[in-house]
């Protein structure tokens, strides 16, 4: 009987290993080979009790213009076509039920369609900072904002559909450097 | 049996020997009778307490630490860190289980920290990694995740996170009954180690802590879940539920208890009597009626058939109970029990104005109440006398409140109810006094 739940107890530690290593693994993977997109943002600080401070981001582009004949209700899923506009940032085209071919995309599902857009729930909403550093984030950003300059986004690298944050980027440069800076003056 | 009953039965035999009221064979044969008691004494059970909080308190401390985010680690440091915890609990687990597989409060401490650990875990790859906000998924596989250490260690305080967490895994999904309903599956996981602890001892701390969490958990659960395919579930699914609680808190009722020690019968017949209160007010059968908690969109057709057999169930098994205690002729657990079958006659009477529904469940409380202040009085306990009136009287005020009487009828009624109160209680007081 010992013996077997230990062993029992060995499995599910394998099993609870491999939850987060595989995590991990799918993650990095896109970090190292993933193709990169800059995504306009809008960065505001909440919380989470358990994993701790983060800026939520609201994505500029995160919609697509209604396509006449498809008519997407709430929770579909759906790929999003990325497209980069002249300035070097990308938004979405069109979305698709299936699996585009040769174009870049991300798997999200649809929210409530409004006013003619179909917003999309992306998988990128928040980025984890330091406790201290989160609303310090917000602040910097505020900052760059009242001077008419809104020039936050976020780095992504996309692979198969399969989006992971990089960084976010506040006036040009990277949140975190951006908090240290205004930690100093 | 109650096991602080037989203690007190065998203290009570030496004396009962010496004053000639049962021979010294007869004692012995009680003691055979019930056997012997198996002490846990108060040291270990302390242990098992402090043990198991200290495990808490340092589980959420590191998730805390973890929380702050240390951003001068690498991506790889962090990726170290994510598993360091966990790691540390598993060994701890299986320490426990390879050098102490029999102390409980080894066993307690251990499961719950690595309870805890999983969740650090997962909360870290997420935090570095920038993983959505969907609190439902990350919950969900931190579930998954603890189940078997609940069976593995027979540990109890990890039953009860991971029934507190799938019903927050629920919540996230209240408008989506139909994702909500595996609740109830996932829930079931749980009743084996339920089942378990009670057969292990019935009324200890133990049994006691994971009858409320999962209460609680069921209620809230349900009103997430269930009643969303026709209007006015609600009415019948919700006094069926606590009458569940209430007839199986009652189950097995000549042990001697007090009301903490069964909190399935407590929270049963609170939650009865606080539905058939509501019952009492128009607004229920004239609003209420058409509730189906915020849900615009009503699911139908097939989707609809989870919460369909789900509630079924529960009404079924209400009215099975109901019939068993009805068998057995126990009236007064019958009567309390019997809100969620007056509920299903007032919801098929209810018309457009629900006047029958009112009129009925009115009469059914100031039945009930009456009834149960007679019984005390009968049976000289105060305790039931007076939670007999307080449930009169609260009928009473409320009807003053709701109704277009004048204040002085209402003044008059409210100091005739309060003389009735200190009479009845002191004429009480006095036959038990008597009585010594």
């Amino acid at each position: 009987m010992k013996n077997k739940l230990i062993t029992g107890l060995l499995l599910l530690a394998l099993v609870q290993i491999y939850v987060p290593l595989s995590m991990i693994i799918k993650r990095e993977n896109v970090l190292k080979s993933g193709e990169q997109f800059k995504f306009r943002t809008v960065p505001v600080d909440p919380f989470d009790a358990f994993r701790g401070r983060y800026v939520a981001l609201r994505i500029e582009g995160d919609h697509v213009t209604k396509q006449g004949a498809q008519d997407f209700e709430k929770g579909r899923s759906v790929y999003a076509i990325i497209e980069v506009d002249d300035q070097g940032f990308a938004r979405f085209d069109s979305i698709t039920l299936s699996r585009p071919i040769g174009k870049a995309y991300i798997a999200a599902k649809t929210g409530y369609p409004s006013g003619g857009k179909v917003y999309l729930e992306l998988p990128f909403d928040r980025y984890y900072m330091e406790e201290k550093a989160a609303p310090a984030a917000e602040a910097a950003y505020r900052q760059h904002s009242q001077q008419g300059k809104l020039d936050a986004y976020i780095v992504v690298r996309v692979k198969d559909g399969f989006a992971v944050i990089e960084s976010l980027y506040v006036g040009g440069q990277r949140i975190e450097d951006a908090v240290k800076q205004a930690g100093k003056k | 049996m109650n096991k602080m009953a037989i203690k007190w039965l065998y203290q009570e035999l030496p004396g009962l020997v010496a004053k000639g009221i049962l021979t010294q064979e007869i004692a012995g044969k009680i003691r055979e009778y019930y056997g012997e008691v198996k002490s846990v004494s108060k040291t270990t059970t302390m242990l098992i307490i402090l043990g198991t909080i200290g495990a808490l308190l340092i589980g959420l401390g590191i998730i805390l630490l973890l929380a702050h985010n240390w951003e001068q680690f690498s991506r790889f440091t962090r990726a170290i860190l994510s598993f360091a915890p966990l790691v540390i609990g598993q060994i701890l687990a299986l320490w426990v289980l390879w050098k102490r597989p029999d102390s409980a409060a080894f066993k307690e401490g251990g499961a719950t920290f690595l309870s805890l650990m999983v969740g650090a875990s997962i909360a870290l790859v997420c935090q570095t990694y920038n993983i959505p906000g969907d609190a439902g998924t990350f919950v969900l596989s931190w579930m998954l995740l603890i189940a078997p250490i609940v069976y593995l260690m027979q540990a109890t305080l990890p039953a009860a996170i991971y029934l507190i967490g799938i019903t927050v895994w629920a919540g996230t999904y209240w408008n989506d009954p139909l994702k909500a309903v595996i609740f109830w599956p996932l829930a079931a996981v749980i009743i084996p180690h339920f089942i378990w602890s009670l057969r292990e001892e019935l009324y200890v701390l133990r049994s006691i802590i994971l009858s409320f969490v999962l209460i609680i958990c069921a209620s809230i659960g349900s009103s997430f879940s269930l009643g969303k395919t026709w209007d006015g579930a609600w009415i019948i699914i919700f006094p069926s539920l606590y009458s569940i609680f209430y007839f199986l808190g009652n189950l097995d009722s000549d042990k001697i208890t007090v009301n903490w020690q069964r909190p399935m019968r407590l929270i049963g017949a609170i939650g009865l009597f606080v539905l058939a209160f509501i019952f009492t007010f128009k607004e229920v059968w004239k609003i209420g009626t058409g509730y189906s908690y915020g849900i615009t969109r009503h699911i139908s057709d097939l989707s609809a058939v989870p919460d369909h057999i789900i509630s079924l169930s529960i009404v079924a098994v209400s009215m099975l109970l109901f019939y068993d205690f009805v068998k057995r002729k126990n009236i007064t657990v019958c009567l309390f029990g019997a809100v969620p079958l007056i509920a299903i006659i007032g919801y098929f009477l209810k018309g457009s104005t629900g006047i029958l529904p009112i009129i009925i469940f009115n009469v059914y409380l100031l039945f009930l109440s009456v009834l149960r202040i007679t019984s005390g009085i009968r049976n000289n306990s105060l305790g039931i006398v007076n939670s007999g009136m307080l449930m009169l009287a609260i009928l009473i005020i409320a009807r003053f409140f709701d109704s277009d009487i004048s204040f002085v009828m209402k003044g008059l009624v409210f100091i005739i109810v309060g003389i009735g109160f200190l009479a009845t209680n002191m004429a009480l007081a006095r036959r038990l006094g008597g009585a010594k």
